[in-house]
C-alpha cells in the first residue's frame, strides 16, 4: 500500500504529462483524491492494528544491490502515519487552489511536478532505509524548484535558485554526516554484517558505537541539513524569499509538508543515532529555535508584504516545534508532533487565503490592500479563524500543540530545585523553566503580529490597489472570479477548518493518543542511550573486533566452500 | 416539561459522550470524592455554543430578521434555567463533576507528575454556581437588550454580533465551569477573543480595531503569568485538577514530599496566577486596555467589560484561595490587596475628571474590580464575591442606560453636551434605572452594593495589618476611594439625567442609521449636508419595549440582591455559596483578627455609619458642583445649561493637575514610548539586520565561487590538457596536506 502511494502519483503524473492540457488539472485532481482515498484506508488500517509491540507496520523490502548491502525498504510508525495523512489530505487542497490560478497551456508541467513532488514526500515519511530517505528528500526540491521557479512571481528566479542551492549544500553535509554513521555502524557494531542503510539497524546501533566527538561532528553535520529546512534561525532568509515568490499550491506545501521534513528528520535520525550529543548540546539548539521565535515574530510585524509575513510566522512557529524536540521528553516531542501537522494546517489555510486574494488583485502590499472585511465577508471569517488557530487560541488545533511544546521545555529539567523540594511534574531533560518562559513570550508576539495583520487586512476601511481584476479580465489568470470566495475555494478552506477544530477539541482521541507510544517509546530510548558514548579506545577496538570477526566470518566461509 | 426535557438532553448527550469519554469519565468519579453530575449540565455551555452555530448558519443565508437574536436569547434562556436547575438540585456542600471526554492528556510514566490529564470536564461548588448564575442570566437579558440596540445592522453584523454573543457566554461557562486549570485557560482566551472581536465590531473605525488588539495583547502578556504559574503548579503539585491540587495543598506538602512553606513556588505560583488575574481583570500596570474597550456596542461594554469578563481574574484567585493561604507570609495576598487598593484609587482619581460618560462608568469597573481583589486579600472572600455579585446587577444597569442614552441620542455621551433627561420623552425608564445603579454604585445605605463593599472596607481593618501589610492603610484608602465614586457617579446623574433639557447628538457610526431613520419619517436629505441639518431635525427616540423591559428588570435585580446580604447564616447568601467551595477562608486561623477595633468599636458594624458618610459626602459635593438648580440637585445646586457647572474654575485653577487626569495622566503615552516604540524600533532593527547580515552572509557564501571563478576563469582556461593534469595535482596535494595537518 506503501509503495502504491509512492508510485500511484508517478503514474498519475505520467498520465498528466500525455493527456490534452486542458484535462490536466482533473487528472490531479484524480490522483491526489484516489491517493487520499487510499491514505484514509492506510491510516484507519494503521490505527486499528497499532499496538506498541509492532511499531512499524505495512513494512516491505527489496534488494536493490545486496552485494552493497543496499535495500529499499518502508515503513511507517504513528508519527510518519499521520504526516503521510498530512500530505495526501493537502494534495486535492493544492490541485483545488491552483484551478484558475495556473494557466492551461502550462498545466501539464505544473501539475506532473506537483504529482512527483507528493511522490517524493510520502516518500521520505514511509522510508525505513538511507537510500529511499535521501532520494525522496532531495527529489522533493527539483518539483519545488520547478514550480518557483516557473509559476512563481517577479523574482521567482532569484528564489528558485536560492531555495535549491541553500538546501541542497545543507542536505549534502547532512548525507555525510548519515553515510559516516552507516560506516561506523557497519564496521563497528557487533552482529552487523557489512555496510548497511537499513534505519532500524542505524538507530539501534549508532549510539553504541559513535564516541562522545563522533555523535557531536555527525549532530552537526545532520543539523547543517535539517536545520536549514526546518529552518531554525539563522538557516531561514531562503524561506521568506521562496515563499513570497511561489504560486500558492507551492507555498501550502512547502509550509505544509516540506518544512515538516526537517523537523521529522530530527525526530527520526538526530535523536535517536547520536543521543548523547543531543543531550549535550540540546540547550543551544533550544536557544537558536526560542531566538528564532521572537525574532522572526518581530520580524513579522513590520512586514508590508502579507505573503512575507506569514512566511516569516512560520520560522516563528517552527521554532516552538524544535524546542519541543529538543526538550526529550514526552511532553515536548508530542508538542513538537503535533505542532508538525497543526502547523501545516493551519499555516496551510494562511496560504491558501492570502493566495486567493492575490488572485483576485495581484498585489500582496498591506499598504496597497487591506479591510476586505465588507467586501470580502467569507474570506475574512476564515482569515480570522485560522489567525486564532495560528495564534494558539485553546479550542482549536494550534494551542494543544503550543502548550504542549512550551510545558515540554517548562519541565524538561530535573535539577531546578529549591532546598529539598523534589519536583514530581519535572521530567528527564535538558532545558528548564526559563526556556519555558522564553518561548511563553514568543506567544504574546505571535498575537501581535498577526492581530496586526487582521488589522490590515481584515479590519479597517477599504483599500484596492488603483487596478484589480475587474479591469483586466485580460490576464492570464484564466476565468474572472467573484468578489468573495468560491463554492470551490471554500471547498479547500473548509477540511482543514474541521479539522482544526477535531484536532482542538479532541487531540488527546485523535493525535495524541495516536503517537503516544511510539513517542514514550523513542523519548526512552534517548533517556537510556544518552548517558555515555564509548570512548574513542573503545570504539577503535570494537572496530578492530568487528574487522575480525568479519575476516573469520570469511575464512570459515570460504574454508565451508572449499571441501 | 423540564424533567421530561432534561431527559431528552440527557439521552441525547449521552448518545454523544458515550464514543469518546465514556470510560475515561468512569475512572474519573471513581478518583473523585464529589457528586457526579447529570449530563445536562454539559448543555449550560454547549447550548450557547449550538447557539454560535445556528447564528453562522443564519448568516450563510444572509438573514436580515432579528431571527440570530431570538434564538441566542431563547437558548441562553435555557442554559440559565438549566444553571437555576442546577442550583437547585445541588446538595450545597459538594462539589459536582461532569467529565465529558478528556481533552489534552498524555502520560509517560506510572509515577505522580507524570501524568497530564485535563478533561474537558466541568465542576460545579458554591463559586462556580454563583457565577454562573449570573453570567447566564445577565447574559440573557443582555442579549435581549441588544436585539433592539443592535438593530440598525440588521443583516451580517447582527449575525457576527450575536456569534461573538454566544461564543463568549460558552467561553464564559467554560472557564467559570472548568474542573482544571487548563479548561479556565480555554475559556480565558475564549472570552478573550470574543472580547476582541467585540470591541472591533465597529470594524471600519481605526479607534475601535486598536482598542481590540490592544485588549487582546495586554491581556496575553498577563496570559504569559497565567501559563507559568500553571506549569509551576504541574512542576509543583503535579496536577492541574482542581480537586486533586487542593487535596495535596491541604496536607501541606508538594507533590514531592516538601514541606509547601519551605519553597519558593508557594508565592511564586500564586503571584504568577495573580498576574493573569490583573491582566485580564484590567488591574495595576494591566489596566490600559479596559477604557479603550468602551469603543464596542454598549451591551458588549455591559456583559463583558463590566459585569462578567472582568471578573475572570476575581474567579480565578477566589478559586486558588487555597494556593494563596498556603504561603504563611501571604505575599501574594498582599500583593492582591495592594494591587486591588491601589487601582480603585487611581482609577477612580481619572474618572473624576472625563466626559465621557461611558468611559467614567469604565474607570468605575476598573475601581469596583479593584474592591474585589482587595476584597480577596484581605481575607474577605464573602465580600469580595458578594461584591463581584451586586456590581454584575448594577453595572450591567449602569451601562445599559448610558446606551439606551447613546442610543437614542446619534452615539451622543459627552455630559457636557447633554442635560435633563427626566424630561425627555420616554425616558423616564432609563433615569430610574440609572439612579437605581447609581445609588449602588456609590454605596447608599441600603442598597446591594453598599453591603457588599462594607464587607470588604471592614475586614480590611478586621484583618491585623501582622498578616497582611498595610491592610488597615489599604482600608483608609478604599473608604476615600468609596467617597470619589459617589462623587463621580453622581456627578454624571446630576448632569446628564436631570436639570435642564439640552442635547446635542453625537455623530459616530449610529449616525449614518440614523440618517436611514430620517429617510423613512421622510426627511430624506443628501448625504453630504445630513449632518449640518442633523442637529435641527433631530429628535432622540427613547427606547422600546425591549430595552426598557431589560432595564426594569435589572432594576428589580439589583434592589433585590440587598436583599441576599440576609440570607442564610453565613453572611448572606454569597457567604453561604462561598462557604461550599474552594474560596472559603476560615478567618478563625487568622489570629488576632477577633479583637480588632475601629474608633472602639467591632469594624464591621462601625463601617455601616462610616461608609454611609462617605457616600453621603460625596453625593453633597455632587450635588453642590454639577446639580441642577431646584430639588433635583437636592436643593444646593445651581446649574442652569449643560456646559457650566460650579467644578469648572476650580478645575481651572487645579489646572495641570486637572488636565493631566482628564489625559488620564498620561499612561498609555508612557507605555507608547517605554513598551511599543522600543519593541516596534527592535522589529525593524531585526529586519534590517536580517536582510543585510544573516541574509547578506548567506549570498556571500553563495557568491564566492562565482566570483572567484570568474576572476581566475579566463586566464586558466587554456584547452591544454597537462596544463589541467598539473592543477588537479596540486588540488589533491592540497586536500591531503589539509587533511593529514588536520588529523594528525
Amino acid at each position: 500500500m506503501l509503495v502504491l502511494l509512492i508510485l500511484l502519483p508517478l503514474l498519475f503524473g505520467v498520465a498528466v504529462l500525455l493527456r490534452p492540457p486542458a484535462a490536466a488539472k482533473w487528472w490531479a485532481l484524480g490522483g491526489t483524491s484516489l491517493c487520499l482515498a487510499i491514505g484514509a484506508m492506510l491510516v484507519g488500517r494503521f490505527f486499528a492494528n497499532a499496538s506498541p509491540d509492532v511499531p512499524f507496520q505495512a513494512q516491505g523490502s527489496f534488494a536493490w544491490l545486496p552485494a552493497l548491502g543496499l535495500n529499499l525498504s518502508v515503513g511507517i510508525d504513528s508519527v510518519a502515519t499521520l504526516l503521510i495523512g498530512l500530505t495526501l489530505l493537502l494534495g486535492p487542497i493544492c490541485v483545488g487552489a491552483s484551478w484558475t490560478a495556473i494557466p492551461q497551456h502550462r498545466a501539464r508541467l505544473f501539475y506532473g511536478w506537483l504529482l512527483v513532488l507528493q511522490a517524493a514526500m510520502v516518500g521520505v515519511f514511509a522510508a525505513r532505509d538511507l537510500l529511499v530517505f535521501y532520494t525522496c528528500f532531495e527529489f522533493t526540491l527539483l518539483p519545488m524548484f520547478v514550480m518557483i521557479n516557473e509559476f512563481g512571481s517577479t523574482n521567482r528566479h532569484k528564489a528558485a535558485t536560492k531555495f535549491f542551492l541553500y538546501t541542497f549544500t545543507g542536505s549534502i553535509i547532512a548525507l555525510a554526516g548519515l553515510v559516516y554513521t552507516a560506516w561506523a555502524v557497519g564496521t563497528r557494531a557487533t552482529g552487523v554484517d557489512g555496510f548497511t542503510l537499513d534505519i532500524a539497524t542505524l538507530t539501534e546501533h549508532a549510539s553504541h558505537v559513535l564516541t562522545a566527538r563522533e555523535q557531536a561532528l555527525v549532530l552537526l553535520a545532520m543539523l547543517c541539513g535539517f536545520a536549514v529546512k526546518v529552518p531554525l534561525f539563522p538557516f531561514h532568509t531562503w524561506l521568506p524569499l521562496a515563499h513570497t515568490e511561489a504560486p500558492t499550491a507551492g507555498s501550502v506545501i512547502l509550509a505544509g509538508v516540506l518544512l515538516k521534513l526537517g523537523t521529522y528528520a530530527m525526530y527520526r535520525f538526530v535523536l535517536p543515532l547520536v543521543p548523547h550529543a543531543v543531550l549535550e548540546h540540546a540547550p543551544a539548539v533550544a536557544i537558536l529555535a526560542i531566538i528564532g521565535i521572537i525574532y522572526a515574530g518581530l520580524i513579522c510585524w513590520v512586514q508590508t508584504d502579507v505573503k512575507k509575513l506569514v512566511a516569516y510566522s512560520s520560522v516563528s512557529h517552527l521554532g516552538f516545534c524544535v524546542l519541543g524536540l529538543f526538550a526529550l521528553n514526552s511532553a515536548g516531542v508530542t508538542g513538537s508532533v503535533l505542532y508538525m501537522l497543526n502547523h501545516g494546517l493551519s499555516t496551510g489555510a494562511l496560504f491558501l487565503l492570502v493566495g486567493f486574494m492575490y488572485e483576485r488583485y495581484h498585489t500582496r502590499d498591506m499598504r496597497e490592500i487591506g479591510g476586505l472585511g465588507a467586501k470580502m465577508p467569507i474570506w475574512s471569517t476564515f482569515m480570522v479563524f485560522f489567525v486564532m488557530s495560528s495564534v494558539g487560541l485553546p479550542g482549536l488545533n494550534g494551542f494543544p500543540s503550543e502548550f504542549l511544546c512550551t510545558m515540554g521545555a517548562f519541565i524538561s529539567h530535573t535539577g531546578w530545585t529549591s532546598g529539598a523540594a523534589r519536583h514530581v511534574g519535572a521530567t528527564w531533560g535538558p532545558l528548564g523553566p526559563w526556556f519555558g518562559f522564553a518561548a511563553g513570550t514568543g506567544v504574546i508576539v505571535a498575537a501581535i503580529y498577526l492581530l496586526a495583520m487582521v488589522a490590515k487586512m481584515v479590519w479597517g476601511t477599504l483599500r484596492e490597489p488603483a487596478v484589480h481584476h475587474g479591469e483586466h479580465d485580460h490576464h492570464a489568470g484564466g476565468p474572472h472570479l467573484p468578489v468573495d470566495l468560491t463554492a470551490r475555494e471554500i471547498m479547500t478552506l473548509l477540511p482543514i477548518g474541521v479539522l482544526c477544530i477535531v484536532f482542538g477539541l479532541f487531540p488527546t482521541q485523535t493525535l495524541i493518543g495516536a503517537i503516544e507510544s511510539d513517542v514514550n517509546a523513542q523519548v526512552a530510548f534517548v533517556h537510556e542511550r544518552s548517558g555515555e558514548a564509548p570512548t574513542e579506545h573503545e570504539a577503535h577496538f570494537a572496530q578492530q573486533e568487528h574487522r575480525q570477526q568479519r575476516d573469520a566470518g570469511r575464512d570459515e566461509q570460504i574454508a565451508g566452500v572449499k571441501p | 416539561m423540564g424533567v421530561s426535557m432534561t431527559t431528552i438532553m440527557d439521552a441525547i448527550l449521552s448518545a454523544a459522550v458515550a464514543q469518546h469519554g465514556g470510560e475515561a469519565a468512569h475512572a474519573a468519579v471513581a478518583a473523585s470524592h464529589g457528586v457526579t453530575g447529570p449530563l445536562w449540565i454539559g448543555l449550560i455551555p454547549l447550548l450557547p455554543l449550538l447557539g454560535v452555530v445556528l447564528v453562522t448558519l443564519l448568516a450563510c443565508f444572509n438573514e436580515k430578521s432579528k431571527m440570530p437574536a431570538w434564538i441566542s436569547v431563547g437558548l441562553l434562556a435555557v442554559s440559565f434555567l438549566l444553571t437555576l436547575f442546577a442550583y437547585l438540585g445541588w446538595n450545597g456542600h459538594d462539589a459536582i463533576h461532569l467529565k465529558l471526554w478528556d481533552w489534552i492528556g498524555l502520560s509517560w510514566g506510572d509515577l505522580r507528575g507524570q501524568t497530564l490529564a485535563a478533561g474537558f470536564a466541568f465542576y460545579f461548588d458554591g463559586l462556580s454556581l454563583l457565577w454562573m448564575l449570573f453570567v447566564t442570566g445577565l447574559a440573557c437579558l443582555i442579549g435581549l437588550y441588544a436585539s433592539e440596540y443592535m438593530e440598525h445592522d440588521a443583516g451580517l453584523g447582527y449575525c457576527r454580533f450575536f456569534a461573538a454573543f454566544n461564543l463568549f457566554v460558552f467561553s464564559m461557562s467554560c472557564l467559570v465551569m472548568g474542573d482544571n486549570l487548563l479548561m479556565l485557560f480555554l475559556g480565558w482566551e475564549g472570552v478573550g477573543l470574543c472580547s476582541y472581536l467585540l470591541i472591533g465590531y465597529f470594524y471600519k473605525k481605526k479607534s475601535a480595531v486598536d482598542a481590540g488588539m490592544k485588549a487582546f495583547v495586554v491581556n496575553r502578556i498577563g496570559d504569559l503569568g497565567l501559563l507559568m504559574g500553571m506549569l509551576l503548579t504541574f512542576t509543583t503539585f503535579g496536577t492541574l485538577q482542581y480537586d486533586a491540587l487542593f487535596n495535596q495543598i491541604h496536607t501541606g506538602l508538594t507533590a514531592g514530599g516538601t514541606p509547601l512553606s519551605q519553597t519558593w513556588q508557594v508565592w511564586a505560583i500564586p503571584l504568577l496566577l495573580m498576574g493573569g488575574a490583573f491582566g485580564k481583570s484590567a488591574q495595576l500596570f494591566f489596566y490600559v486596555w479596559l477604557p479603550d474597550a468602551m469603543e464596542g456596542p454598549t451591551p458588549v461594554s455591559a456583559l463583558i467589560h463590566a459585569a462578567t469578563m472582568v471578573t475572570a481574574g476575581v474567579y480565578l484567585v477566589a478559586r486558588m484561595m487555597p494556593l494563596y493561604l498556603a504561603d504563611p507570609a501571604h505575599i501574594a495576598l498582599t500583593a492582591v490587596t495592594w494591587g486591588g487598593a491601589i487601582t480603585a484609587f487611581w482609577s477612580a482619581t481619572i474618572a473624576v475628571a472625563q466626559f465621557d460618560i461611558k468611559r467614567i462608568m469604565g474607570y468605575s469597573t476598573i475601581s469596583q474590580l479593584g474592591y474585589m481583589f482587595a476584597g480577596l486579600g484581605v481575607l474577605a472572600t464573602t465580600g469580595g464575591v458578594f461584591h463581584v455579585f451586586t456590581h454584575a446587577f448594577f453595572k450591567a444597569t449602569l451601562f445599559l442606560s448610558c446606551g439606551a442614552v447613546m442610543h437614542g441620542f446619534a452615539g451622543q455621551l459627552d455630559m457636557r453636551k447633554l442635560s435633563g433627561l427626566w424630561s425627555i420623552n420616554g425616558f423616564r425608564v432609563v433615569v430610574i434605572a440609572m439612579l437605581i445603579g447609581c445609588l449602588n454604585l456609590s454605596g447608599f445605605p441600603f442598597t446591594g452594593g453598599y453591603f457588599s463593599k462594607d464587607m470588604i472596607i471592614a475586614e480590611a481593618f478586621v484583618t491585623p495589618d501582622s498578616v497582611i501589610a498595610g491592610s488597615s492603610w489599604a482600608g483608609w484608602l478604599l473608604l476615600l476611594t468609596a467617597g470619589m465614586t459617589a462623587y463621580y457617579t453622581f456627578r454624571v446623574f446630576f448632569r446628564v439625567f436631570v436639570g435642564p433639557v439640552v442635547y446635542e447628538p453625537g455623530e459616530d457610526l449610529h449616525a449614518h442609521d440614523d440618517h436611514e431613520h430620517a429617510d423613512a419619517h421622510g426627511h430624506g436629505h443628501g448625504h453630504d449636508d445630513a449632518h449640518d441639518h442633523a442637529a435641527e431635525h433631530f429628535h432622540p427616540h427613547g427606547p422600546k419595549w425591549a430595552i426598557n423591559l431589560v432595564l426594569t428588570l435589572l432594576s428589580v435585580g439589583c434592589i433585590l440582591s440587598a436583599g441576599l446580604y440576609f440570607l442564610g447564616d453565613h453572611h448572606g447568601w454569597a457567604g453561604g455559596m462561598v462557604h461550599a467551595s474552594s474560596a472559603v477562608v476560615d478567618t478563625h486561623a487568622v489570629e488576632g483578627g477577633e479583637e480588632a477595633l475601629l474608633f472602639g468599636q467591632p469594624p464591621h458594624e462601625i463601617m455601616f455609619y462610616i461608609s454611609a458618610v462617605f457616600g453621603f459626602g460625596g453625593i453633597l459635593l455632587a450635588a453642590w458642583f454639577h446639580g441642577p438648580k431646584g430639588i433635583a440637585g437636592l436643593l444646593i445646586g445651581g446649574r442652569t445649561t449643560a456646559a457650566e457647572v460650579r467644578m469648572d474654575p476650580i478645575a481651572k485653577a487645579l489646572r495641570p493637575i486637572s488636565t493631566w487626569a482628564v489625559r488620564k495622566w498620561y499612561v498609555d503615552e508612557f507605555y507608547h514610548l517605554v513598551l511599543v516604540t522600543p519593541l516596534k524600533i527592535f522589529a525593524h532593527l531585526f529586519h534590517w539586520f536580517d536582510k543585510l547580515i544573516v541574509d547578506g552572509l548567506v549570498n556571500f557564501f553563495g557568491a564566492t565561487p562565482r566570483v572567484s571563478s570568474d576572476a581566475i576563469g579566463e586566464s586558466t582556461q587554456t584547452g591544454v590538457l597537462h596544463d589541467y593534469a598539473l592543477r588537479m595535482v596540486a588540488g589533491i596535494a592540497v586536500v591531503l596536506v589539509v587533511v593529514v595537518l588536520v588529523l594528525f
